[in-house]
């Protein structure tokens, strides 16, 4: 147990009148403690602060989240009330409690879990939703990190912790500058305070962990750096850093593990880099190029989204080792081939694909469509798959796809004729057949 | 079957040394307190590693009374680390230990790239040798003056201005204890947030430049409870 509060000790909340017991301790972190408590009769976590960080400024900065702002989506635990006692200096608030499934981006880095690719993609495009509404709110979160946002390892789903440090865009108070491995340039030099434009910064810093388990700057130039210390860090974060993969200038490139066997120079990016489609590619590319210098031209949370969700649909399973793959457009105009799976160096064979717009959908055995598919203004929930590929019931090498939606839908066959795909029915893959979903059309393509 | 390619984040060693006053003034319930504290920090110290994946932390421990030795000589990871107790006997030759730290840190002994070591001095009275020539042979070592150094002054005699000069930095003081209970607190607290400001500095308040120092710190958390004044060192 902490020396902050002790088991069984009763607080007041200020806004619900409810009571609130401290039941067990769950951690500590730079700030102050977390207890999982009971606030009337809903569990919930509390978090107490230290007494040098429980200032008047950090108190304001959380009325403010609770009284004016309500959680952008339900991946933030949000600060829901602010907690005291007469009895004790300080205060805290309470937030929703964090599940087991959540699992840390820690773990993640660290190999102790092996979440799929589609799980990670999956996480990356509701993180980069989860602050695109954020920031769509006013809010500016300034902390991004691998610390603070949990995941769940069988379906992508994002969990965004310690909000206290949220802010108004542009806010004078600001208790946090960030962590450094994750702070734009112009912070790490002195320039400039945590906005909505370094937050942009540290999410891509963030997704650059995630499919590459690297950091975007850490290539060949710290072999050259002993003791990686502040200064060192301030060198290649804030007075001279460089992308990896910079088209531009090769001397702080990625180092493969055959060359210096320790992997810090970026080894694991070696092997990721180029499996994944080229869009992928030119976007941390803008990223970690022009993002890095002008703050004003760093990839939006909104460009993000799009990238990723097409990133999700180009997943497909190689038939030889049953890896998944990505599909590459741009590569596959250039080369007429897909290319060799990356882990079992086959030449994979390709589903039939849905061409949606500017996306391509792989039609593999465990394809959905969810609401954002079939409308552009829909959320990204991948709870509520709007269609998915079925095999025909009676003969088995007919695969089609399903319609989950309570519309009916219009397909066109390369013959010209049409046909009613009414909810529950599926239409057949085959080559050239048009589907109508309603507000947009695709094409069943092989 | 592995989902995706196997490597985890790559790792950095970052070596770790207690450094810890046995001299016969430690005797009984300081030294105990000591070994106590150091143990219960072993956990905790396992946690800001796994939550670090970016540091391998590999532990030593130096004793110094009459003389100075390894207590444990061969850089141990930290999830493979016990602690056998020590005992108290002997004068203060605290020069003596900073002078094996600073043969520890050579740059032929060290590996070639690294975290700052962190090293963390506990004492509670005054040297009796050649105090600054230890502290100038860790000093003149890159990876001494590279060191995160921490000190816990334990009880009303120890030497404030030596435990200052070894941490070297004028705005972190020696960490003053005066019982039992915070010796504890403190050792686990010298022994976990320094390591964890070494190895990937967490969120920086406002106010702090990341060019300042080595590593930042944040300041030791004050004892909320009260006092025992029957609890004297």
């Amino acid at each position: 147990m902490s020396d902050l509060l002790q088991r069984g000790q009763v607080l007041r909340t200020k806004h619900s009148g409810q009571t609130c017991t401290v039941e067990q301790f769950l951690g500590g972190g730079g700030q102050g403690e977390v207890f999982r408590a009971m606030w009337g009769t809903m569990p919930v976590a509390l978090k107490w602060y230290f007494s040098h960080t429980a200032t008047p400024e950090q108190h304001a900065a959380l009325e403010k989240l609770v009284t004016d702002h309500k959680p952008p989506t339900n991946n933030f635990l949000w600060p829901l009330d602010l907690a005291d006692s007469d009895h004790l200096p300080g205060y805290g608030y309470v937030m929703r409690l964090r599940e087991p499934r959540f699992r840390s981006l820690l773990d993640l880095v660290s190999g102790r879990i092996d979440p799929t690719f589609q799980t990670l993609v999956t996480a990356g495009l509701q993180l980069a939703d989860s602050f695109y509404r954020l920031h769509a709110d006013g809010l500016c979160y300034r902390d991004i990190s691998f610390g603070n946002v949990f995941f769940d390892p069988q379906n992508g789903e994002i969990l965004v912790c310690d909000n206290d440090n949220v802010t108004e865009n542009r806010s004078s108070h600001c208790g946090i500058l960030g962590t450094p491995d994750f702070m734009a340039p112009e912070i790490v030099r002195g320039e400039a305070l945590p906005s909505r434009q370094t937050d942009l910064y540290s999410l891509a810093v963030l997704l650059f962990y995630i499919f590459h388990i690297s950091h975007p700057l850490l290539g060949r130039r710290i072999l050259s750096i002993r003791c990686w210390d502040l200064p060192a860090r301030m060198k290649l974060f804030g007075n001279e850093p460089l992308f990896i993969f910079d088209p531009q200038d090769q001397s702080n490139s990625a180092v493969a593990e055959s060359v210096d066997p320790t992997g810090e120079a970026g080894a694991n990016a070696v092997n990721y880099w180029p499996i994944f489609p080229q869009i992928l590619r030119d976007t941390f590319t803008k990223a970690f190029t022009s993002g890095l210098r002008d703050p004003d031209n760093r990839v939006m949370e909104g460009e993000w989204r799009g990238v990723l969700s097409r990133l999700r649909d180009a997943i497909f399973f190689c038939e030889h080792c049953g890896k998944e793959n990505f599909y590459d457009l741009e590569m596959l105009k250039s080369s007429d081939s897909v290319g060799p799976c990356p882990f079992c160096q086959k030449t994979p064979r390709l589903p039939y694909r849905l061409r949606l717009g500017k996306t391509v959908v792989m039609l593999t055995h465990q394809a959905k469509l969810f609401p954002h598919h079939l409308d552009d203004h829909q959320p990204f929930d991948f709870t509520r798959p709007v269609a998915e590929v079925v095999q025909h019931p009676t003969n088995p090498n007919i695969w089609g796809l399903k319609n989950l939606t309570s519309d009916k839908w219009v397909i066109t066959t390369a013959d010209g004729s049409t046909k009613d795909v009414e909810p529950t029915k599926s239409v057949p893959l085959v080559s050239g057949t048009k589907v109508s979903f309603g507000r947009v059309e695709g094409e069943i393509r092989h | 079957m592995a989902n995706r390619f196997g490597g985890a984040l790559a790792a950095r060693p970052l070596q770790f040394i207690w450094i810890a006053d046995c001299s016969g003034s430690m005797a009984g319930k300081k030294i105990e307190s000591l070994n106590f504290g150091i143990r219960e920090a072993i956990q905790p110290m396992r946690e800001v590693a796994t939550e670090n994946p970016n540091a391998q932390v590999l532990v030593r421990a130096i004793k110094f009374s009459d003389g100075a030795q390894w207590h444990v000589s061969q850089p141990t990871e930290i999830h493979d680390f016990k602690w056998a107790d020590l005992t108290a006997d002997g004068v203060t030759d605290m020069g003596k230990a900073l002078q094996l730290a600073a043969d520890a840190l050579k740059t032929n002994n060290m590996p070639e790239r690294g975290l700052p070591p962190v090293l963390v001095l506990l004492s509670d009275g005054q040297p009796t040798d050649d105090f600054n020539a230890g502290l100038k042979a860790m000093m003149d070592q890159p990876w001494g003056a590279k060191a995160v150094r921490v000190a816990i002054a334990i009880g009303d005699d120890a030497d404030l201005d030596v435990l200052q000069q070894f941490i070297g930095h004028p705005e972190r003081k020696p960490i003053q204890v005066t019982n039992a209970n915070d010796l504890v607190k403190m050792i686990k607290w010298a022994s976990t947030v320094p390591l964890k400001a070494a190895s990937n500095p967490n969120s920086q308040p406002m106010g702090q430049s990341i060019a300042a120092g080595v590593v930042p710190i944040p300041a030791p958390p004050l004892s909320t409870l009260p006092i025992d004044p029957s609890d004297v060192f």
